[in-house]
Formats: structure tokens, C-alpha cells, sequence
């Protein structure tokens, strides 16, 4: 069942919101004892860390880090100091990939096979 | 419908063990987590096996899979349940499994049904439901948006499909395509979200429409790299350029500039043009990357001087570094 609409054109708005631990909760579908948690274990990190977890703010970024950490505890059976070190890994594979890439282009570049 | 061979997603043999299974499952399920995988059919094959284990992990569904496997696959790969079949499994009402039925195929649904319908009474958002309220704030809906690297120096406007949940007339959960054009800023990096307020899934009884979360980015680019902030174009020299020193014309993202190339340059030497990288607060740098290139030929007179340069430049070993 679905319908198509019509084409709206939407300005994008505070691309640097921030979220309280009340409002990621929310949206992450969890109690705040699991953020806390993943703030300890440093899975996720407030923009300011400061003692009082009332005051945290959350970006974007968090949120999708803590929907991925959700999926892999989840799916794949997790624990906590298990899911930081998997994140950890998962950060760094995906930046040596990104690295590969970037090095291959050059590589070919300099190869002469534009 | 199309017959889904269970044992095929998981690679195992009809007579595997349970424990055979969930060695496979688990194996597989970590290969394949659309978190871990970088292959493109990640996510189905992962839903594919989800669905698999569910069946063959639990005896009673696997034996009224077995049975039907026998006889109502048809010799040209569709499927079709045997007249009068009813699961005896019953999936999705007994809460035994906490898998979310939404996301399995038709298959799934016509062997072992009630699955969708049972679990979208749970709740809106995922089957989690732990909220209790009938007012419900609606789902965000999160997406990626690759950008073009000259988007991301002009900004752009870009339409983007995805799909929301929300109730029907009759109160159940329904998907539906949502298109929008939104018109992105300039200067995004890779990685950075973008918020759409209010155009996720919209709200049950009168809460409030989820977001839309758009995670950008990055789509290759034929001629520049990105470093960081940096934009990286190598820029081919012929090799008098290098000697002598030139001013070239480089490409940058979206025009072009005249570059210094210093006299004796070597190929690999980077140059750095500040504050043309990526646009920002902070903008980065372009940096050439010196490549020294030969004509196909050289003509007659070219390998003339070439000659007069060897013998000219006779105490220069370029392999020094080799120790030969």
C-alpha cells in the first residue's frame, strides 16, 4: 500500500541540533541507563561531558551510533565491553577502506589510467 | 511466490543439526550484518538469514517447513502452500521469539502468517513498544545521501525517496513512499547529519511526526580525492616543467586557477593551495600532486638533447637511496 506524493521542497534546519539524554532516549527506543552505559564504556559521547547526565547534549552522529550499536547488540548478541571494541574496529576498518580508495585513485592517477 | 530454500541461505544440509545451524547462523549473521558488510545486498541477505534461523532454529517450524519443502516447491522454483495448510506453529503470537516478522518475506508470511499482522499491534516503532500511551510520537526515518563533490562546494537541491510508517483508516500500519526535494547547504562533511523536522513517520493520535535524519555522504569523484578537509588532484608534468619550473593551469572543484610549479620539482611534490579545499568555517586546502609524465615520442632532436643532458648531468644517480 503505497502512494506517491508530490515533490515538497524542504530547507534543511539546525544541522547542528543537539539532543537531551531525555530526547535520544526517545528516539533510540531505550531506558537512560543504556546510554549511560555506552557513554561509559565511551561507545557514544555527549558534546560537553560534564558530571550531571541532565545536562548532556547528544548530536546526530550519537544517535545513529547508538542505533548501530542497538542493531549489533540485537543481532548479534553483544555485550557491552564487546560492542565498544566491535565499534572501535568497525570506525577503523571503515576509515582504512576510505584510506584504500583514496590511495588506489591516486595510484591509478599516477599509473596514468585516468 | 517464489520457494525460499532455507538451508541454501544458511549453506547447510538438510539433515545439519540444530547446533550445525546456529554455527552457521552466527558465522553468517556477523558476515553479513549490514553494520559490518560492505556488500551492497548486505541488508536482504542478512533479512534472508534472519528469517532462515527463525524457521529452522525452532523443530516444529522446521519439520512443517521440511514437509512443505517436499511437496509444494514446483520444478520451476515457485512456490505455492499445499490447499488447506495451516502453520500449527502459529508464529508471532506466542512472543517466544523476539525477531521482528515485519521484515520477512512473503514466504514467510504465507507458510507461518500472522507474523506481520500479530507483532504491528505492539507497537509503531520497531515491535519494541515499550510505550504504553496511545499518543505516539511518529518514527524518525534515517537515510543516506551520497553528495557529489562539486554539491558540496555549491550546495544543492537533491530529492530523496524513503519510506514512512503511519496508520491507515483502520488503524493499521501501513507503508508509504515519501519523496522530497531538500535543498542541501554548502560545506557538508562526510559523516554529518542533516535534520528534516516533522518528515519522518508521522504521529499516532496526535503525537508528534518523527524526523527525517539524513547521514551525508561522500560519492567518488573522477579527478579529486578528499584528505580530511583537503582536496587532492594529481596534475601531470612533462619533465621540463619540473626542471625549469612552469606556471600551469590546475583544475580545482568547480573552476580552475594558475599554479607555480618551482624550478626542480620532483614527481610526487605536493602543492598546497590554501583555502581551497573544502568550503567550512575552517576551509581546507587543494594540494597538486606532482606527476611527471613522457611524450609517447620523442622526436629526433629531443633524444638529441637528452643526450647532451646525460652526459651533462653524469654525477646524478638517481638511485642513491638504493645504495647501487
Amino acid at each position: 500500500m503505497t502512494r506517491k506524493d508530490s515533490i515538497l521542497t524542504v530547507d534543511v534546519d539546525e544541522p547542528q541540533m543537539t539532543l537531551t539524554l531525555r530526547e535520544i532516549c526517545e528516539r533510540g527506543e531505550c531506558h537512560a541507563e543504556f546510554v549511560i552505559k555506552l557513554v561509559s564504556y565511551g561507545i557514544i559521547a555527549p558534546v560537553e561531558e560534564g558530571p550531571e547526565e541532565r545536562q548532556w547534549q547528544f548530536d546526530l552522529a550519537a544517535l545513529a551510533r547508538l542505533r548501530k550499536a542497538q542493531r549489533l547488540q540485537h543481532d548479534l548478541n553483544i555485550n557491552l565491553p564487546g560492542l565498544a571494541m566491535s565499534l572501535d574496529l568497525l570506525d577503523e576498518v571503515q576509515q582504512m577502506r576510505r584510506e584504500v580508495d583514496r590511495l588506489n585513485q591516486q595510484l591509478r592517477q599516477l599509473m596514468g589510467e585516468w | 511466490m517464489d520457494f525460499k530454500d532455507y538451508y541454501a541461505v544458511l549453506g547447510v544440509s538438510e539433515s545439519a543439526s540444530p547446533e550445525d545451524i546456529k554455527k552457521a547462523y552466527r558465522k553468517l549473521a556477523r558476515k553479513y550484518h549490514p553494520d559490518v558488510s560492505k556488500e551492497d545486498d548486505a541488508d536482504a541477505k542478512f533479512k534472508d538469514l534472519g528469517e532462515a534461523y527463525e524457521v529452522l532454529k525452532d523443530p516444529e517450524k522446521r519439520a512443517e517447513y521440511d514437509e512443505l519443502r517436499k511437496y509444494g516447491a514446483r520444478p520451476d522454483g515457485s512456490f505455492e502452500p499445499p490447499p488447506g495448510w495451516q502453520s500449527a506453529s502459529g508464529f508471532g503470537r506466542g512472543g517466544y521469539t523476539d525477531a521482528d516478522a515485519r521484515q520477512f518475506s512473503d514466504f514467510f508470511e504465507e507458510i507461518f502468517g500472522g507474523g506481520r499482522g500479530g507483532n504491528s499491534g505492539q507497537g509503531f516503532s520497531g515491535g519494541r513498544g515499550f510505550r504504553q500511551s496511545n499518543r505516539m510520537r511518529g518514527e524518525d526515518v534515517h537515510a543516506r545521501l551520497a553528495l557529489f563533490l562539486e554539491e558540496v562546494f555549491q550546495g544543492c537541491e537533491k530529492q530523496v525517496s524513503f519510506r514512512v510508517h503511519e496508520a491507515d483508516d483502520h488503524g493499521r500500519i501501513v507503508a508509504r513512499q515519501k519523496n522530497l526535494k531538500v535543498k542541501i547547504p554548502a560545506g557538508m562533511r562526510e559523516g554529518q547529519h542533516l535534520r528534516l523536522k516533522g518528515q519522518g513517520s508521522p504521529g499516532i493520535g496526535g503525537g508528534e511526526a518523527g524526523d527525517l535524519l539524513i547521514e551525508v555522504e561522500l560519492a567518488p569523484h573522477p579527478l579529486f580525492s578528499v584528505e580530511g578537509r583537503d582536496v587532492v588532484v594529481t596534475v601531470p608534468i612533462a619533465p621540463w616543467e619540473a626542471a625549469l619550473g612552469a606556471q600551469i593551469t590546475v583544475p580545482t572543484v568547480g573552476s580552475r586557477v594558475k599554479v607555480k610549479v618551482p624550478r626542480g620539482s620532483s614527481g610526487g611534490r605536493r602543492l598546497r593551495l590554501k583555502g581551497k579545499g573544502l568550503p567550512g568555517k575552517h576551509p581546507g586546502d587543494q594540494i597538486v600532486l606532482l606527476q611527471i609524465v613522457m611524450p609517447e615520442q620523442h622526436s629526433e632532436q629531443a633524444e638529441k638533447l637528452y643526450q647532451a643532458l646525460a652526459e651533462a648531468e653524469v654525477n646524478f644517480n638517481p638511485r642513491s637511496k638504493l645504495h647501487v
